[in-house]
Parts: C-alpha cells; sequence; structure tokens
C-alpha cells in the first residue's frame, strides 16, 4: 500500500536531494491514470530501487519512460521503459531533508 | 521534526533506499593506450629472445632480466585487453555494431591474442595482437568521423600504427 524510502544519489536535483525521505503509494493509481511530471519509485532488475521522474507513458499505460532532471541520470534512455507492474507507486509525500540537519 | 524522526527509524531499521542514480561518463575513449600496450608486448618479446640469444650462462642476472620482461609482457598485454574491452563495453552502441558488424568477432580476437601473447613468447602472436588492435582503432575513428593512417611507431620494435589524421 504505502512504502517509506529515502532518496540516494542526485539525478533528481534540485526537486529532490540526497538524503530525503518519500512515501510512495500505488492507491493514486487506482483513480487516475500515470501521468508526465509525476515522479515514481520501482523496481529494476540490475539497478534495484529506483525514483524517476515520468516523460511519458506508452497508451495502454503498461510502458512508461522514466527520467532523470541531470545530464547524467541513469535512466530510460539506457535502460528503456518501465513495465507498470514494476513500479512500487507515486511520490504522495516528500519529506525533505532540512538545510542544516545534524542528529 | 518528522525528519528528524524518520532518521532516527532510518538508523534504527534501515529505510529501503531509492537510488536516483547518476552515472558519470567522461567520454574520453582513445585506442592509443591498447595500441601502444600491444607494442610493448612485442618489444618484451623481442627483448626476451635477445636476452636469451646473448645469455649463454643463465646467471641470475639473466634470471632477474627475464623476470623483467616477462612481467611487462603480462602487465601490457593484460592493459591492451582491459582498454579495448572498455572501448567496446561502454563506447560502442548498437547504431555502431550494425554499422561494423564485425566488431564483437573483433573484439574476441583481440582478447585471445592477448591471452596468447601472455601465454607464450611467440612473436608472430603478438604482431597480431598489434594489427588487430589496429584495425579495431581504424573502425574507432571511423565512428568519430576522424580519418586515420597508418605510420611506423618511431621506436621499437617500429610495427605499423593506426594514428587519427588530424
Amino acid at each position: 500500500m504505502f512504502k517509506l524510502l529515502k532518496v540516494s544519489g542526485s539525478s533528481l536535483l534540485p526537486k529532490y536531494r540526497d538524503g530525503d525521505f518519500v512515501l510512495v503509494s500505488k492507491i493514486p493509481y487506482l483513480f487516475a491514470p500515470i501521468k508526465p511530471g509525476e515522479v515514481v519509485a520501482f523496481r529494476h532488475t540490475t539497478y534495484g530501487t529506483l525514483i524517476k521522474q515520468v516523460q511519458s507513458v506508452k497508451p495502454g499505460g503498461d510502458e512508461i519512460h522514466v527520467v532523470g532532471t541531470q545530464e547524467h541520470s541513469v535512466d530510460s534512455r539506457h535502460f528503456g521503459a518501465v513495465r507498470k507492474r514494476d513500479l512500487l507507486g507515486k511520490v504522495i509525500w516528500h519529506i525533505k531533508k532540512p538545510a542544516k540537519f545534524a542528529i | 521534526m518528522i525528519y528528524k524522526a524518520l532518521e532516527i527509524l532510518d538508523r534504527m531499521a534501515g529505510v529501503e533506499r531509492a537510488q536516483a542514480h547518476c552515472d558519470i561518463p567522461c567520454g574520453i575513449y582513445d585506442p592509443i593506450t591498447a595500441q601502444i600496450a600491444a607494442l610493448t608486448v612485442v618489444r618484451m618479446v623481442d627483448l626476451m629472445h635477445d636476452l636469451a640469444k646473448s645469455h649463454g650462462e643463465q646467471d641470475v642476472a639473466f634470471q632477474n632480466s627475464m623476470s623483467r620482461y616477462v612481467a611487462s609482457k603480462e602487465e601490457h598485454a593484460e592493459k591492451a585487453k582491459h582498454e579495448i574491452r572498455v572501448i567496446w563495453g561502454d563506447y560502442i552502441k548498437p547504431n555502431h555494431l550494425e554499422k561494423y558488424p564485425q566488431l564483437h568477432s573483433l573484439t574476441h580476437k583481440i582478447m585471445q591474442l592477448g591471452s596468447k601473447s601472455r601465454q607464450t613468447a611467440d612473436r608472430e602472436a603478438a604482431v597480431q595482437f598489434v594489427e588487430a588492435i589496429n584495425e579495431f582503432a581504424e573502425i574507432f575513428w571511423e565512428t568519430k568521423g576522424v580519418a586515420t593512417k597508418r605510420a611506423k611507431a618511431p621506436y621499437a620494435p617500429a610495427l605499423e600504427v593506426v594514428y587519427p589524421d588530424l
């Protein structure tokens, strides 16, 4: 239903930073189709759990083209489309890392 | 506050990471490193044969020099193989393979000749190793639209090398 993830890496800068937390869920997709611009998390056989931005969705909705917002992002330009069944969900809550965080 | 709570949760239970993965391709590829390494292999084979001819007695000095030549031959054959593997694996894309379908078999041939050059003191195998890498270099520069020329290396073993004609 819901999954809490911690962002690692910088391919979604400046919106998502290394260390941010995100809560993802598939529930929104029960009511609305996947739309370009949404940020989604998914499983990839080689790269593991990834978080990227939806660029386009193939008619039929099963193949999703994802990209990072940085030039050197490893995404659908390298590994092709993501299948809908590999999605963990879209980001429904983004908890940003405070600028000066110390624990 | 929420972040701090989540950070504590992460430290205690370990929150799964979602990779916003980036790669940094430097874009610097040049087969010349492999070509020089392969030339070095031929040079080492020559030095090994010269030493064997000139040294009647296999004393400690002989063993020392021969060991150094063999070690250098090993190192440079492996270096040449590595450099070619990187260009083949990272730079070569499907459109290159469509245009140059021989790239896979050529790369495999280079690997085999590199291994043979390590296993033996066969000069002919080492020369073939240089030439196979030259062929690879010709294709590589062609994919970049850079003309090439063949010229003899200005140092021993003075074999023909493919250079970009800039």
